[in-house]
């Protein structure tokens, strides 16, 4: 390799894992594409880097950002160079989101019933109550085989030990994993010798996976199951996969206006007339799903779909009343969580949160800001967050007075070193920092993942916010057994 | 041309089914058999080797059945049908001739820019399709063109069917996953309209519902047959040749055999020997065929 090739000019950051190189030398699972990144110059990686971004556009895979003047749909910023995870790393993932996932929905199932971990003052019980998210009206709905989390996206980060830690739990509507697919099929494109000699593990069943689950979530009585995705409308910011979705399982895509309920039953209408739903894979939030019960004013829900979830007549995916489990504040006690249900050690660590309703914890937090970083328990987006090491003096002010009148919506968390990846920005290897989310099914056969994820890039210079509202982008993550430099 | 757009179909399918892991060994064997008739030992050469596979199947000059030749005798029946045809076909017709000798075209395809060149041939294919649509008058030219395009398309969907169903060793008792079968639709254009149209797991007796029985379904076999047999009714009544009740009669006898078999009795039958009767007969009318229209 000549002294002035583009990979040369690579610089990690001292003190944060770097997921190609270890010290000084590439890591071995990077090795292979290492070398054939050696192959290629500025402007070779400059044409697929274009290409990549012309077949986004030109499959109409894009997002939608509200209050931008540029306009409303914009390219999920891609980066070209993938990211990569051994097997054995991703073996070790799939099994601490598994187990984590086991507990959560025992954890939905207990807080919509009986209710013993409240009683057992595992988790408090002012905590729940207190939880936006807690759905009274969800409250003794028995759910088809007892499971409530059956799509969701575990957010992971890698700390600078080089462990996976969880982020947060993602178990209402989480979006993101038609960017996973196609984020493949466009490596398939740029890169297709590197991906087939890598020994990469496939994610394209994914879509068959959900459509099985979907399936199987229908009353067992009935033998042709109708399914639909139930979507905002053209203008959510996550239209595109709703589509996407759709197209892959070969279901209906529909709007609350395309519903209806009556005797205790759903109905799209149809040019046949109305035909009977059988199960709904909704994307639309729990507030706007039924004007009878959440939002009465919401025109995206069904009235009366809530009546006929509890009467048993169709499967809504994701149930009911999930935000209690991914409430920024219950995330603490998901370790708790574990041992109690499961009896088990978790295999996944969570960050340490301080919640802020202590105030202790607050105290401390005011104190030690430069350090931590600070979310809103009902945000999500990364919207509401503080980062303690780069707010300004005047804006702190602002947010503290907010966290002191209401410290219950608030927790705050040591600001960690997201790992970092090389990453093809303006002509140069460049490294920024990475999230993981990997993508899980739970249906009555167990919970299975896609080995994958969508890694979520945050692509501005020192940046730690990966979400795409904040300029965020994404790469695709290759899961690679026997890893050999070739 | 409708079986350069097949074959692109099928090509560009099974490359990007290469690049994926556990879906399928890449092997281009079955590809190359079914599109030309490469003998075993130099089938075992190409069929790990998705560059020369390409190679052989759209470029190779020494193939009478690669894409490049096939466009080449298409534009040859154009340059000498010029009155038949409209400009605009003639000219989409050249320019694919013209595109098939470009240098870049192989350069990128020997390397991993090889999709972007099937891409570019089956959005010129599909281009001509369209003009052909939009431009042609419904006349004699017409009728040929469209007995030739669905006589083709109906063969090739009995071909790639077959060769799926050799992979199960004509076993279809046994039940497949969808993911088995997903190749064939891919290549066959209707993946989606799969999904859509049909509910339950037993994927085999569905798809073959769908390729062979479908009328709705475009590539379908029995969708071809009565195309062949709108078209054939309008040009037969302009030909009193004494050839004619036995081209009718060869034709009704295979659109017969389809309309009136039940589906799911297909899955007891000996489904090979349904095929291969089928394909015979397929080629015995497309040969009388010729001999009616173009005297060879």
């Amino acid at each position: 390799m000549s002294t002035d090739h583009f990979l040369n000019e690579y610089i990690y950051h001292e003190n944060t894992w770097d997921e190609m190189y270890d010290s000084k030398n590439i890591r071995q699972q990077y090795s292979h594409v290492f070398s054939m990144l050696k192959n290629l110059d500025v402007d070779s990686m400059s044409n697929r880097h274009r290409l990549a971004g012309e077949l986004f556009l030109n499959q109409g895979i894009t997002f939608t950002v509200y209050n931008n003047n540029e306009g409303i749909e914009r390219i999920f910023p891609f980066d070209i160079i993938p990211r990569i995870i051994t097997g054995d790393e991703w073996n070790e993932i799939e099994k601490g989101i598994i187990q984590r996932l086991k507990a959560l929905n025992l954890f939905l199932k207990d807080i919509y019933h009986e209710q013993q971990i409240l009683h057992d003052g595992i988790v408090p019980l002012e905590l729940v109550a207190s939880c936006p998210h807690y759905t009274r009206e969800a409250y003794g709905i028995r759910v088809p085989y007892d499971i409530y989390v059956h799509i969701s996206g575990i957010d992971l980060i890698r700390g600078s030990d080089g462990k996976f830690y969880v982020l947060e739990d993602n178990l209402r509507t989480p979006s993101g994993v038609s960017y996973m697919l196609e984020n493949r099929e466009v490596t398939k494109r740029i890169f297709p010798d590197m991906l087939s000699t890598s020994n990469v593990r496939s994610v394209t069943h994914y879509p068959m996976l959900l459509h099985e689950i979907l399936l199987e979530l229908a009353s067992s009585q009935i033998s042709d199951p109708y399914i639909v995705i139930l979507t905002p409308g053209i203008f959510n910011s996550a239209y595109y996969e709703h589509t996407f979705l759709a197209k892959q399982m070969g279901v209906d895509l529909v709007e609350g206006r395309d519903l209806v309920v009556d005797n205790h039953k759903v109905y799209t209408k149809t040019t046949k007339g109305l035909k009977q739903v059988n199960v709904i894979y909704r994307r639309v939030d729990d507030e706007y799903l039924d004007p009878l019960v959440f939002k009465q004013d919401s025109l995206l829900g069904v009235p009366g779909l809530l009546s006929t979830y509890r009467k048993g007549n169709v499967a809504i995916v994701n149930a009911v009343g999930n935000g209690v489990a991914d409430d920024k504040a219950v995330y603490a006690y998901v370790p708790e969580m574990i041992k109690y249900y499961l009896n088990e050690e978790p295999i996944l660590n969570n960050i340490p949160t301080y919640q802020l309703s202590d105030p202790e914890a607050l105290k401390y937090a005011i104190s030690n800001i430069d350090n931590l970083v600070i979310k809103n328990t009902n945000q999500s987006g990364g919207y509401g967050m503080i980062m303690g090491n780069s707010i300004n003096e005047r804006d702190w002010l602002k947010a503290k007075a907010e966290i002191e009148k209401n410290p219950r919506n608030y927790v705050a968390q040591p600001i960690i070193q997201l790992s970092t990846v090389p990453c093809f920005i303006n002509g140069k290897i460049q490294p920024r920092h990475v999230d993981l989310r990997p993508y899980a099914l739970y249906g009555p056969q167990g919970i299975k993942l896609v080995p994958g994820g969508l890694t979520r890039v945050a692509l501005t210079e020192g940046s730690l916010v990966v979400n795409s509202s904040q300029g965020g982008g994404s790469k695709d993550t290759w899961i690679i057994d026997n890893p050999t430099s070739n | 041309m409708e079986r350069v757009e097949e074959m692109l179909r099928v090509a560009r399918t099974h490359y990007m089914y290469s690049l994926d892991k556990n879906i399928n060994s890449g092997n281009w064997k079955p590809i190359l058999q079914a599109f030309s008739d490469l003998p075993d030992e130099k089938a075992q050469l190409f069929e790990n080797d998705s560059y020369a596979a390409l190679h052989y199947l759209l470029l190779d000059n020494s193939n009478e059945n690669s894409t490049k030749n096939i466009i080449h005798r298409a534009r040859e029946n154009a340059r000498g049908i010029q009155d038949h045809i409209t400009r605009e076909v003639w000219e989409e017709v050249n320019s694919i001739y013209h595109l098939t000798n470009r240098p870049f075209v192989k350069l990128k395809l020997a390397s991993s820019d090889a999709l972007e060149i099937i891409d570019l041939f089956l959005k010129h294919s599909m281009m001509y399709a369209g003009v052909a649509d939009v431009t042609m008058q419904r006349g004699t030219g017409w009728n040929v063109m469209k007995l030739g395009k669905f006589v083709e398309r109906s063969i090739e969907a009995l071909v790639l069917t077959d060769k799926q169903c050799e992979l199960f060793d004509y076993d279809l008792g046994k039940e497949r996953d969808i993911t088995n079968w997903r190749f064939l639709l891919l290549s066959l254009a209707g993946y989606e309209a799969y999904l859509k149209n049909y509910r339950s797991s037993k994927h085999n007796l569905q798809i073959l519902q769908q390729v062979i029985f479908n009328a709705d379904f475009p590539h379908s076999l029995i969708y071809g047959l009565n195309q062949i047999e709108r078209s054939l009714t309008i040009l037969i009544k302009e030909n009193s040749s004494p050839e004619v009740p036995d081209l009718l009669r060869t034709f009704g006898r295979i659109h017969s055999k389809i309309r009136f078999t039940e589906p799911s009795s297909l899955i007891q039958t000996d489904i090979k020997h349904f095929f291969q009767e089928l394909k015979q007969d397929l080629h015995s009318f497309n040969t009388k065929l010729r001999l009616l229209f173009f005297s060879y």
